[in-house]
């Protein structure tokens, strides 16, 4: 008997717990929905999933959903000033996502509790567009909006069939990121500008510190593509070569000058000057063997200062310089990466105008300048980068927008049969083998998938038979 | 005839849940597979139909192909370890021993603990350049230079040991249960009649332990060549492909891993390779269970 109640009183609690965890005002499932995700919000409630027109008093509820978390204390800040002072009775929900973004995007969007306005970022800008997520904002751009941006708009970028989705704000520059210490202990001067100097920095740094752990040379190589697409890219684009294989000029996949790269990479294996275990090394923990000293150099973003004043306060004295070429002479320019996309708007918002009177705000000169001052981002909007100090994080400087720094183009995005490009010449750098006849596997099988791509109309390709590295956007 | 129909109406109310969330949670999820595995789809735009394409392409697909060989041996690995660990613990934990229940929860404990904290806890413990084995190692000067265990030669050994350390409690109380099924008089009948410790293991334990020992053993095998959640943490399938199991491979055709540069979902092809592995894994089972049928006609 007992037991019978024990049973029935444990169902009571289950099923009242299962109502709590389904139930609620069906008003609020956005909000939730997000919050289970791993999310934050600005603290203000959520309230009603599709936001009401302006009526009767009633505020404007938009909902804004970012995966940036490096920044939310200032964005958070500025959303709450904004819900304050605006005069248009808009209401401002911001959530700070914590991971899969995309994935809760996806499902925000097919059942109809898509946020209004949306973080976009090169690497998901485009599949948004595909999926019919945003809404064009051609409408809204005025012509000083035009004047302040209108040098970044670019095509597959934040311009898709001719309309703007997106606007810039900062961007990443890459660089050589060395610990000027072991510079100077294994007797080199300054850091190396050709590839066969990086080879032979590696080498020195690894010969005077290896007895203590020191290693000359390290990438996350745990993800190749990840290990070259902040290396690689950035050696290439400062020797006159799109970065992902992809010829400008031809508008065709070329990875012979890729395969250069690769090739003293493999030299920095064999010499036992890259880090031991870097084949199972995510970023972060590499971040923490040079923030401890034990790593001559690497090559990554412009968030590095960020993470060394924050996650991985370091000692050490170190510093980031323009990324070597392959041989020593600057033919192009180092790609900004991440650029031109910030803020977008849902195209299943119901509340498009007040979503872009947020959006000019946040796009507006304080904020976009604070930005960059507070070491979030790189400014890449001219008008900002005249107007904005140096950010006050020891290191940026190495990392600013300069002379030989600027967007290039987009390489079109195709999936080829078989291993990609960063794992063929991983394979190759670990087990060797024959690199022309993989260069041309490569070539081949990412070319065919480029024109199967433009078959399916997924990919447009235009040749720019006098397309000049120097000046990739050609002014 | 009312009260058939009553009893069906009854029947089929109680049943009603599982049928709802196993045709929306399995059978759903299944016939959308079975769709798309004809298809090109990205997660965007028209699905296009494309036959066999997929097929055709996973024939000629090197990597798959490794990846169900890298699987082979990491199941094969991971079960030549952990069935005789796991049974060898339950028979030494069956026993009269002091402290015995303490023992079996501190065994059981990595079967609760998140596969990612695992993952975290054996990455220090491997590394190459701080990893806790090699900073002994090299302390008693046993080896000069940091050995790789997470690099290409002895990167699937390692992720086995991983395996091993987190599956051997599990299957320890599974053997355990049947153990305690065993009649405690067959053993007391057995030493009257002079039978010592391994003539009863041999004779009465194994026999009578394989009605048990048939359903761990496919249990096994199906997590075993499912199995990819610690390698994706450790290795990520790497270096150079060297620990890439067949679920890892599928994983990453279905949510690829974006590092910044934007990246396609192949829904059609996943499909397709989800397909199958669940053949390869299927088939497996059914030989084995074809091959283990006497095991269960002991007594």
């Amino acid at each position: 008997m007992r037991k019978t109640w024990a049973g029935l009183g444990l169902s009571l609690i289950l099923a009242v717990g299962l109502a709590g965890c389904s139930g609620g005002n069906v008003n609020n499932n956005g909000s939730n929905g997000a919050a289970d995700n791993g999310g934050a919000t600005n603290g203000k409630s959520g309230t009603e999933t599709q936001t009401p027109p302006v009526e009767s008093g009633k505020p404007v509820q938009l909902k804004y959903w970012t995966d940036d978390r490096h920044d939310q204390e200032y964005i958070k800040e500025m959303v709450n000033a904004f819900n304050e002072t605006n005069e248009d009775n808009i209401q401002v929900e911001l959530t700070v996502m914590s991971e899969n973004y995309a994935q809760s995007v996806d499902i925000a969007f097919s059942s109809k509790q898509a946020p209004d306005v949306l973080r976009l970022k090169s690497g998901n800008v485009g599949e948004f567009y595909k999926k019919g997520y945003l809404a064009p904002i051609d409408e809204y751009l005025t012509d000083e909006i035009t004047s302040k941006f209108g040098s970044l708009l670019i095509d597959n970028v934040n311009r898709f069939d001719g309309k703007v989705y997106t606007l810039a704000n900062t961007g990443l520059t890459l660089r050589l990121v060395y610990n000027k210490d072991l510079f100077e202990k294994a007797g080199i001067e300054k850091p190396p500008v050709s590839l066969q100097e990086m080879v032979e920095a590696a080498k020195q740094i690894t010969a005077a510190g290896k007895s203590e752990g020191v290693y000359g040379f390290a990438l996350n190589f745990k993800s190749p593509k990840s290990a070259f697409d902040r290396s690689i890219r950035e050696i290439l684009s400062l020797s006159g070569h799109q970065g992902l294989g992809f010829d400008l000029k031809t508008g065709q996949f070329d990875f012979a000058p890729y395969s250069q790269v690769v090739e003293y990479f493999k030299q920095m294996h064999e010499d036992g000057s890259v880090m031991p275990g870097a084949e199972a090394l995510d970023i972060d923990p590499l971040r923490a063997q040079f923030a401890a000293g034990k790593i001559g150099m690497y090559l990554s973003f412009s968030t590095e200062p960020g993470v060394y004043q924050d996650q991985f306060p370091t000692e050490i004295n170190w510093g980031g310089a323009l990324a070597p070429t392959i041989d020593g002479q600057i033919k192009g320019t180092s790609e900004i990466v991440s650029a031109g996309t910030w803020l977008g708007i849902s195209a299943q918002s119901a509340n498009k105008e007040a979503a872009w009177k947020f959006m000019q705000y946040m796009y507006g000169d304080d904020i976009l300048k604070t930005y960059h001052e507070k070491g979030f981002g790189i400014a890449i909007v001219p008008s900002i980068v005249e107007q904005a100090q140096n950010p006050e994080v020891n290191g940026m400087e190495g990392f600013l927008v300069g002379e030989h720094d600027s967007l290039w183009p987009v390489s079109p995005t195709v999936t080829p049969e078989g291993a990609g490009y960063a794992d063929a010449f991983y394979k190759y750098i670990l087990a060797g083998g024959d690199l022309q006849a993989i260069t041309e596997d490569l070539n081949k099988r990412y070319n065919d998938a480029l024109g199967k791509a433009v078959e399916k109309g997924e990919v447009a390709v235009t040749p720019n038979p006098g397309f000049d590295p120097a000046k990739p956007q050609g002014n | 005839m009312g009260y058939k129909w009553r009893r069906l109406g009854e029947n089929t109310l109680f049943l009603s849940p599982s049928i709802i969330l196993t045709a929306a949670l399995g059978i759903y999820p299944l016939i959308w597979m079975l769709r798309y595995m004809f298809y090109d789809y990205a997660g965007y735009g028209e699905p296009l139909f494309i036959g066999l394409d997929n097929f055709q392409r996973l024939m000629r697909d090197a990597l798959f192909w490794e990846s169900v060989g890298n699987t082979f041996i990491y199941a094969g690995g991971k079960l030549v370890l952990t069935l005789p660990v796991s049974m060898l613990l339950a028979v030494i934990l069956n026993g009269k021993l002091r402290g015995s229940n303490l023992l079996r929860g501190i065994y059981f404990m990595p079967t609760i603990i998140s596969t990612a904290v695992i993952s975290v806890v054996f990455y220090t413990i491997f590394n190459s350049y701080n990893g806790m084995v090699n900073t002994v190692l090299m302390k008693l000067h046993l080896i000069s230079e940091p050995i790789e265990w997470l690099g290409p030669n002895l990167a699937m050994l390692t992720v086995i040991l991983v395996a091993v350390w987190g599956a051997v409690g599990n299957y320890m109380l599974l053997f355990l249960a049947g153990l305690q099924g065993i009649p405690k008089d067959l053993y007391e009948s057995a030493s009257i009649d002079g039978a010592n410790a391994g003539r009863r293991f041999w004779s009465i334990t194994l026999p009578m332990l394989a009605p048990v020992a048939q359903l761990v053993i496919m249990l096994a095998i199906i997590a075993s060549l499912k199995g990819y959640e610690s390698i994706m943490l450790i290795t990520e399938g790497g270096p150079i492909g060297k620990t890439e199991v067949m679920y890892l491979y599928l994983y990453k055709l279905l949510f690829p891993v974006s590092t910044g540069s934007p990246v396609v979902q192949q829904f059609g092809y996943g499909s397709a390779v989800g397909f199958a592995t669940a053949i390869i894994v299927g088939a497996i089972t059914g030989l084995y269970f074809l091959l283990s049928r006497k095991m269960n006609k002991v007594y």
